[in-house]
């Protein structure tokens, strides 16, 4: 309706010059007529209003009107009331004793008392600081022995007390302190278990180590250490389309064992063998105990204890793509020593000839590497 | 004049017929509320009243009083009015017709 209308105003009178002058005559008494109306309709409400009694009721008294009257004086507000009364006033706490001041009351009594949201977690967070400040003093002598190679305790401290500053329970916590400590730190727990590639030396350089595994690399440019570590870690099947290798974790689900192993024997010699089988791996270039082989076998027993629920969903597969890091947390049961150890094995045990694994069928593979060429 | 008188009761009618002059009404209503109209009327109500006293206001009191300030007041609303093109289809063509 209202884009129909055309205001007369807009107009000036110039069309209303459209109409002949009779029209305008009958135009202008038409108007008339309804104003008439409006004005009977309006005479007839006031009427009524007068009759029933509410006429007069947006009328106050006089008196009232001067009461309320809106304050225009300096320092005060349009109430009449002065700014800043409470502020300079003082309470007394009832529980300490002391004289607080008014606007600080409220949040004062909440820390007072014991009460309230805040409350509540500023004492977690110090029960949960204390826990640790105690934990780590106790475990000084055990970690002696271990922390030779990488972590000096300071470092290892510190990573503790960054995470006892985050919700345990939060999911994101293996994520974010993995990102920060490069991949050195084992996450999902308040045990730290560093993960020792650190010590491999050969994953020094992290450029191929990006944590997201969407990214392949070129395994043209690696040298035979890095792909050594490179296939001990990931998946590591070359994709047919980039020729490049795959980031994701050793349990990915695009490629399979078969895949994997054929990639570790094209570049690691006939020998090699994939990290996930599960027979000992203990071997000889490194000079372990034989205790490895029960740490190492343990420590998959571990990997395979993880609950069904890790594998489904896609965060896991990246749990697992520092799989071994997180195997060593799901076995931190076992003695911190021990899974540290074993991640020692198995990091450095890969990357050399294992005599006593049964080795797959040789002939089989490289025709089906030769099929996906 | 009696074609004046003619003019005009066809065209109220037809008004009447297509609802326009409702509609026309309701619309200067609003109007004239915008405009303070009805307020200015209203306190002029008030003096009437308060001078009559508020016992004894008759209806037709009342009319007599308002009625013409209104109609005064409400032709300086004029200019400010607007006309629809429907009203003015209706409006337009019986000049022509009756005059013609």
């Amino acid at each position: 309706m209202k884009m129909e209308e055309m205001s007369l105003s807009g107009l000036d009178n110039s069309k209303l010059e459209m109409f002949s002058p009779g029209a305008q005559a009958i135009a202008q008494e038409i108007y008339a007529d309804l104003v008439e109306d409006s004005c009977l309709g309006f005479c007839f409400e006031v009427h009524r209003a007068v009759k029933c009694g509410y006429f007069f009721l947006d009328d106050t008294d006089p008196d009232s009107m001067k009461d309320f009257e809106i304050v225009d004086q300096p320092g005060l507000d349009i109430f009449g009331q002065v700014f800043n009364q409470w502020k300079s006033k003082e309470c007394v706490c009832p529980n300490c004793s002391r004289s607080i001041a008014a606007s600080r009351f409220a949040p004062h009594l909440e820390k007072c008392l014991g009460m309230g949201r805040n409350s509540s977690r500023i004492a977690n967070r110090r029960i949960a600081n204390s826990n640790n400040m105690n934990k780590s003093e106790s475990d000084q002598e055990d970690n002696d022995d271990i922390n030779d190679n990488d972590w000096s305790y300071g470092s290892e401290k510190k990573a503790k007390k960054r995470k006892s500053d985050k919700n345990p329970n939060s999911p994101r916590r293996s994520k974010s302190l993995k990102h920060k400590n490069g991949f050195s730190v084992c996450t999902s727990a308040s045990n730290t278990l560093p993960l020792l590639f650190s010590s491999s030396g050969e994953l020094s350089n992290s450029d191929p180590f990006k944590y997201n595994n969407s990214t392949g690399i070129s395994y043209e440019t690696l040298g035979p250490e890095e792909l050594r570590s490179l296939l001990t870690t990931q998946c590591g099947v070359i994709s047919e389309h980039t020729k490049k290798m795959c980031t994701r974790s050793l349990r990915c689900p695009q490629h399979t064992d078969e895949q994997r192993r054929t990639v570790r024997i094209y570049f690691l010699g006939p020998s090699a063998v994939l990290p996930e089988v599960e027979s000992s791996l203990d071997n000889d270039s490194f000079d372990m105990t034989d205790s490895q082989a029960l740490i190492s076998r343990l420590q998959w027993d571990g990997s395979s204890d993880l609950s069904p629920s890790d594998s489904g969903s896609s965060k896991t597969s990246e749990n697992q793509g520092w799989g071994l890091g997180t195997n060593s947390s799901e076995s931190r049961k076992t003695k911190k020593k021990k899974s540290h150890l074993s991640l020692v094995g198995t990091a450095s045990g890969l990357g050399s000839n294992k005599k006593k694994k049964p080795k797959p069928p040789a002939p089989p593979t490289p025709s089906i590497y030769d099929d996906i060429n | 004049m009696n074609k004046d008188a003619q003019m005009r009761a066809a065209i109220n009618q037809k008004l009447i017929e297509t609802g326009e002059r409702e509609r026309l009404k309701e619309l200067l209503r609003a109007k004239l509320i915008e405009c303070g109209w009805k307020d200015q009327l209203k306190a002029h109500c008030k003096e009437v009243i308060k001078e009559k006293g508020l016992e004894h206001v008759t209806v037709d009191d009342l009319v007599a009083e308002i009625t013409p300030k209104g109609r005064e007041t409400g032709f300086a609303m004029l200019p400010r009015l607007v006309l629809s093109s429907r009203t003015q289809a209706i409006l337009l063509p019986q000049p022509s017709r009756l005059l013609g």
